[in-house]
């Protein structure tokens, strides 16, 4: 089997571990999701941006190929069990922002782990989320500075996620969390 | 002694005995189609449909029946009353003005872009719960993994993602209560202190849990014996194909675009 | 000790019918500077039982972990020398094939649960083996037969006990079908009914004589009954002792003492009254057998025994009065009445779900009590704020990380200081200063979660300590660490109550109650069901038995001594006649 000498059983629970804290957050913003339509629809795009956190957590802390992908799929599950109404959503989100960062980190073939490589993947996670936050908020019938501020939070709200997640991967390094892990066999 | 079992715990009728994900790609492409509805019927009738489906067709918890009655309704309407207020003035400026407070106006045509989006947003979500409230996390993992041919290992992943849950919320409690105990800062703010020490305990747990699974054998093979399972059988078939019809009926005579 | 292997003497050639088998095995984890352990040789064969000694960081978890090749496949480190487990090289075999010989049980019963029903867990390990349904029932069966657990196979692991999860956990191990069971510290998360569950368990698989049994364990006390042959490693982890328990634990105690391995209590006892002219000729190794070699001993007639050191009681420290405690809607506690002196040590006992977390929360403010209930220092706790409860109390939790909020070891303890709104220099002198007495000195730049587990626990008594606290609260602090810890944590606090601290432990140990406490308090079902010192509260056979406790083995050995009467006193090993041993 291919992914099995990838993924080790460690490795795959370090992802789920990371995935259930994330998920659980997703899960949480997925319920603030109606709030936030109601109240500011232009703001969608910081709730979206969320998503991008498994994937980068897991990408600082086991900087290996397909864990990404893995713990946004394991996050996306969690998310799902906390509010059932966006299990579609989820995996949808989970397996495009999982595909872009796992597609970003590819094509460095697995050895840049700047910083700046994460927020690339950020940026493309912005536009490509610009999209369906223009058809689910229809965004198209907003007055023209909301729809100016919705298509802007898109594109920063994956940003500024992506620095909270670099954050907190740094603090979990720092802390000596899975030694050992990102140094590929 | 042996079937008894082997059985499972208890029978499961209606969408519960449904393959998850029939319930998925039963409702799916009516979910996406209704994203680029902006009408206010075919919302309607899908809400409608998915509300005869869930009464009619599963046992609803108390939760099920809170997120029906009390979730959803409220969601529409609260929904729709912020979106009118965001809605560009110009695109409605023709229709009738409901209400006028200083300098703001609210028209009905703000009122109906703003119904059709809480609507189109209820019954997308109302579609989700047809497999959202029947369905058990663990027997999703098993349909992704013996229908969908997700690699097992991932699958048993994620069944301990699901047991590392309640844990979490557990742990959770105890940071809390250790860092009021040194006198650290309460409330919204904290909450970044909590997120290091909490996932480095998950990752330090599931580490030893990674262990504990290699040491009997976990992965030894490339499938493994499965006692629950989840099959895909020809009623699964005719619900999906049943809800397809369903939907692009529905399509056909309101017409949405 | 001496009897390193000789670097030039050929290694022995591997035993052929050996279930497992180590040659010069040394093997190094990751960034570690050492190998650890160093040079062991042995072989198991079909049903024996081995016993694992050597002091902490010997290597004993790594040896472990090696016999089924989760070293080198799972956790990253180099392994020297060979490891066969039944013919096949560990290192070549998936750990996956290694674990049909080999099966593993861990200390925490939590991380070793993966699914949802007893059932299911049990047949986990079966089903990775692609056996047959039918086959993979039938194993699980017999299993969880055996380990007493198949009436509740559809429960969820979380009802159980943790003595009831480890024998889940044994019985998951027994399902593999492997001849050969590794069990690293089984019973060191156990209260102590959990650990007489395990051993039970444990001495049912011996009596079958199909399985061999390779046990680690700091428990000596617990273990001893059902171990045939010792194997012991020294600090650096060199193996220095291999045989049948009498020609290790009985004839070389002095020598494994030294090493600082841990000895079954009556053993301890023996070699000090040995030393104070108690002519034993085989020293004994449980506390019926030290209390069988004294009544057979000429009495000495001169009554020795020092009376236990008495602590001066201060004025009342901490008052607590009808205490009545809710946990949501349950009520726990019923109704407490409890006074602690300046200077004390009490210990806090009682069954699991007793009442003792409740109550020593209250205490210290972690939970809130209601107006008036607690006082310490003549402070009403539930009107102060935490930062000036913080100045008179300090609590320590069972996990130290759980409480780290910095990012290096010295904001750590200076938080609290910088939270009194202290100068700069003032900080820095004080935490300068505890560092230093907690002997972190060296550690102060480095993140508190890269601490050894040791430093981490005394990193969060300094932590509690730093406001300046007269008092001191722990929720079962050796909780789940091995014995070198626990004592050192000890140590620390009965030299912080020499300083004037007091000190209240909620603790399942009663060897540590016996030789730290003056007074034991006693929970049962939310009530006191006693209070007094220690020896007192021991003495009462009737409420240890009701309140799920345990006679400590020097109590259960000296307890009417007829020929000794001046022993019969003695609850702690210091107080033995015979120097500091
Ligand atoms: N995962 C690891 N990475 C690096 N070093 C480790 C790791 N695990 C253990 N060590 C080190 O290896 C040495 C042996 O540790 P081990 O846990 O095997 O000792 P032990 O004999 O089981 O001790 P104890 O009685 O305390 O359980 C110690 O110095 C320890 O710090
Ligand atoms: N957070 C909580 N919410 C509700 N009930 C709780 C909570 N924590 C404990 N309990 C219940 O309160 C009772 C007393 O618990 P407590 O933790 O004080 O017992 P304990 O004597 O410390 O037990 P242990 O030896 O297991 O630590 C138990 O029945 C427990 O189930
Ligand atoms: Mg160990
Ligand atoms: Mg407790």
């Amino acid at each position: 089997m291919a992914t099995a000498s990838v993924l080790s059983t460690r490795v795959l629970l370090v992802c789920a571990a990371i995935g259930v804290g994330t998920g659980i957050l997703g899960g949480a913003a997925g319920w603030l999701t109606l709030a936030v339509l109601a109240g500011a629809p232009w703001a969608y795009g910081l709730v979206l941006g969320s998503h991008v956190l498994p994937g980068i957590i897991a990408q600082q802390v086991i900087r290996r190929p397909w864990v990404a992908l893995v713990t946004h799929v394991l996050a996306a599950l969690v998310a799902s069990a906390m509010a059932p109404q966006w299990t579609f959503r989820f995996l949808g989100t989970a397996i495009l922002i999982g595909g872009i960062q796992e597609g970003v980190a590819a094509l460095t073939r697995y050895r840049s782990w700047a910083p700046a490589r994460f927020f690339i993947s950020a940026v493309i996670v912005g536009v490509v989320i610009a999209v369906p936050v223009w058809f689910a908020g229809d965004i198209a019938s907003l007055a023209p500075i909301s729809r100016v501020a919705a298509v802007t939070i898109s594109i920063l709200g994956p940003l500024a996620w992506t620095a909270v997640g670099l954050g907190i991967g740094s603090g979990l390094r720092g802390a000596g969390v899975a030694r050992g892990l990102s140094t590929p066999r | 002694m042996t079937s008894v079992v082997a059985a499972r715990p208890r029978e499961r009728r209606g969408l519960a005995a449904l393959n998850p994900l029939a319930k998925i790609a039963g409702p799916a492409p009516a979910m996406i189609a209704l994203v680029f509805v902006r009408d206010l019927s075919t919302p309607l009738v899908f809400l409608g449909l998915a509300y005869a489906a869930l009464l009619l067709g599963a046992r609803l918890t108390r939760r099920g029946l809170g997120i029906l009655f009390g979730v959803i309704p409220v969601a529409i309407v609260v929904v729709a009353a912020g979106f009118a207020l965001w809605v560009d003035p110009a695109r409605v400026g023709g229709t009738t003005e409901l209400l006028r407070v200083g300098g703001v106006s609210l028209t009905a045509g703000a009122v109906e872009v703003g119904l059709a989006t809480g609507l189109r947003l209820a019954s997308i979500m109302a579609l989700a719960f047809l497999g959202g409230l029947t369905t058990e996390g663990t027997d999703l993992v098993r349909s992704l993994v013996q229908q969908l041919r997700v690699p097992y290992r991932i699958g048993y992943a994620a069944l301990a993602a699901i047991r590392f849950v309640p844990r979490f919320g557990h742990e959770l409690a105890v940071i809390r209560q250790a860092h009021r105990v040194r006198g650290a800062r309460g409330g919204v703010w904290a909450a970044p202190g909590y997120v290091v020490p909490l996932l480095a305990g998950a990752i330090r747990h599931a580490e030893r849990v990674a262990l504990a699974m290699d040491a009997r054998a976990f992965g030894a093979h490339p499938d493994r014996t499965e006692r629950h399972l989840v099959p895909w059988r020809r009623r699964d078939t005719a619900f999906v194909a049943v809800f397809w019809a369903v939907s692009v009926a529905v399509f056909v005579v309101v017409r949405p675009f | 000790m001496t009897t390193r292997p000789h670097p030039a003497a050929a290694p022995a050639a591997a035993d052929a019918h050996a279930l497992l088998s180590l040659r010069d095995v040394a093997i190094t984890h990751l960034d570690a500077l050492v190998a650890t352990p160093s040079a062991v040789s042995f072989d198991v064969g079909p049903g024996e039982v081995v016993l694992v000694l050597g002091p902490s960081g010997s290597g004993k978890s790594t040896l472990a972990l090696a016999m089924n090749g989760l070293i080198p496949h799972s956790v990253p480190a180099t392994v020297e020398g060979a490891v066969r487990v039944a013919g096949q090289d560990a290192a070549t075999t998936t750990t996956a094939q290694l674990a049909t010989t080999v099966g593993m049980v861990f200390q925490d019963p939590d991380s070793q649960l993966v699914t949802g029903t007893l059932l299911d867990e049990v047949a986990f390990g079966p089903e990775n083996l692609r056996l047959p349904v039918d086959v993979v029932l039938a194993r699980a069966e017999a299993a969880m037969r055996r380990m007493g657990l198949w009436e509740r196979r559809h429960d969820s692991p979380d009802v159980l006990s943790g003595g009831g999860r480890q024998r889940l956990a044994i019985a998951c191990a027994l399902a593999v079908g492997s001849p050969v069971l590794v069990l690293d510290e089984p019973t060191a998360n156990l209260d102590p009914r959990g650990v007489d569950d395990v051993y039970a368990a444990l001495r049912d698989v011996v009596a079958e004589g199909d399985r061999s049994l390779i046990l680690v364990e700091h428990n000596l006390d617990a273990a001893i009954g059902l171990v045939e042959r010792v194997i012991v490693l020294d600090g650096d982890g060199c193996l220095v002792a291999d045989g049948p328990v009498d020609q290790v634990l009985r004839a070389r105690a002095t020598d494994l003492h030294a090493l600082g391995v841990w000895l079954p209590t009556a053993t301890l006892a023996a070699l000090r009254l040995r030393d104070a002219g108690y002519p034993f000729g085989r020293l004994p190794l449980t506390p019926a057998e030290l209390r069988e070699a004294l009544e057979d001993m000429p009495a000495r007639g001169v009554a020795s025994a020092p009376r236990p050191r008495g602590h001066d009681r201060g004025d009342v420290l901490v008052r607590v009065e009808g205490l009545r405690l809710s946990r949501g809607r349950t009520p726990i506690l019923h109704g407490v009445d409890l006074e602690v002196a300046a200077g004390e040590f009490v210990a806090v006992v009682g069954a699991n779900g007793a009442g003792k977390t409740t109550l020593v929360q209250a205490i210290a403010g972690v939970l809130r009590p209601p107006r008036g209930a607690v006082r310490i220092d003549g402070l009403d706790v539930r009107r102060t704020g935490t930062r000036t409860l913080s100045r008179h109390v300090g609590f320590v939790f069972q996990n130290p990380e759980h409480q780290f909020i910095a990012t290096t070891v010295f904001d750590e303890i200076a938080h609290g200081l910088r939270a009194q709104r202290l100068g700069d220099a003032e900080v820095r002198r004080r935490t300068d200063e505890l560092l230093a007495r907690f002997g972190l000195a060296d550690k102060a730049d480095i993140h508190p979660f890269l601490l050894s587990g040791g430093q981490k626990r005394r990193l969060s008594v300094g932590t509690a300590l730093v406001g300046g606290a007269r008092l001191l609260v722990l929720d079962e602090p050796t909780f789940g660490q091995d014995r070198a810890r626990a004592d050192e944590l000890l140590t620390l606090l009965d030299d912080l109550r020499e300083n004037g601290t007091t000190i209240v432990v909620v603790t399942h140990d009663m060897q540590v109650v016996a030789e730290h406490a003056d007074r034991l308090v006693v929970v049962d079902g939310g009530r006191l069901a006693a209070d007094g010192p220690v020896a007192e509260v021991f003495s009462d056979d009737a409420l240890i038995a009701r309140a799920g406790l345990r006679t400590p083995p020097l109590r259960e050995a000296f307890a009417g001594l007829r020929r000794h009467p001046e022993l019969t006193s003695v609850a702690r090993l210091r107080d033995l006649p015979g120097g500091a041993r």
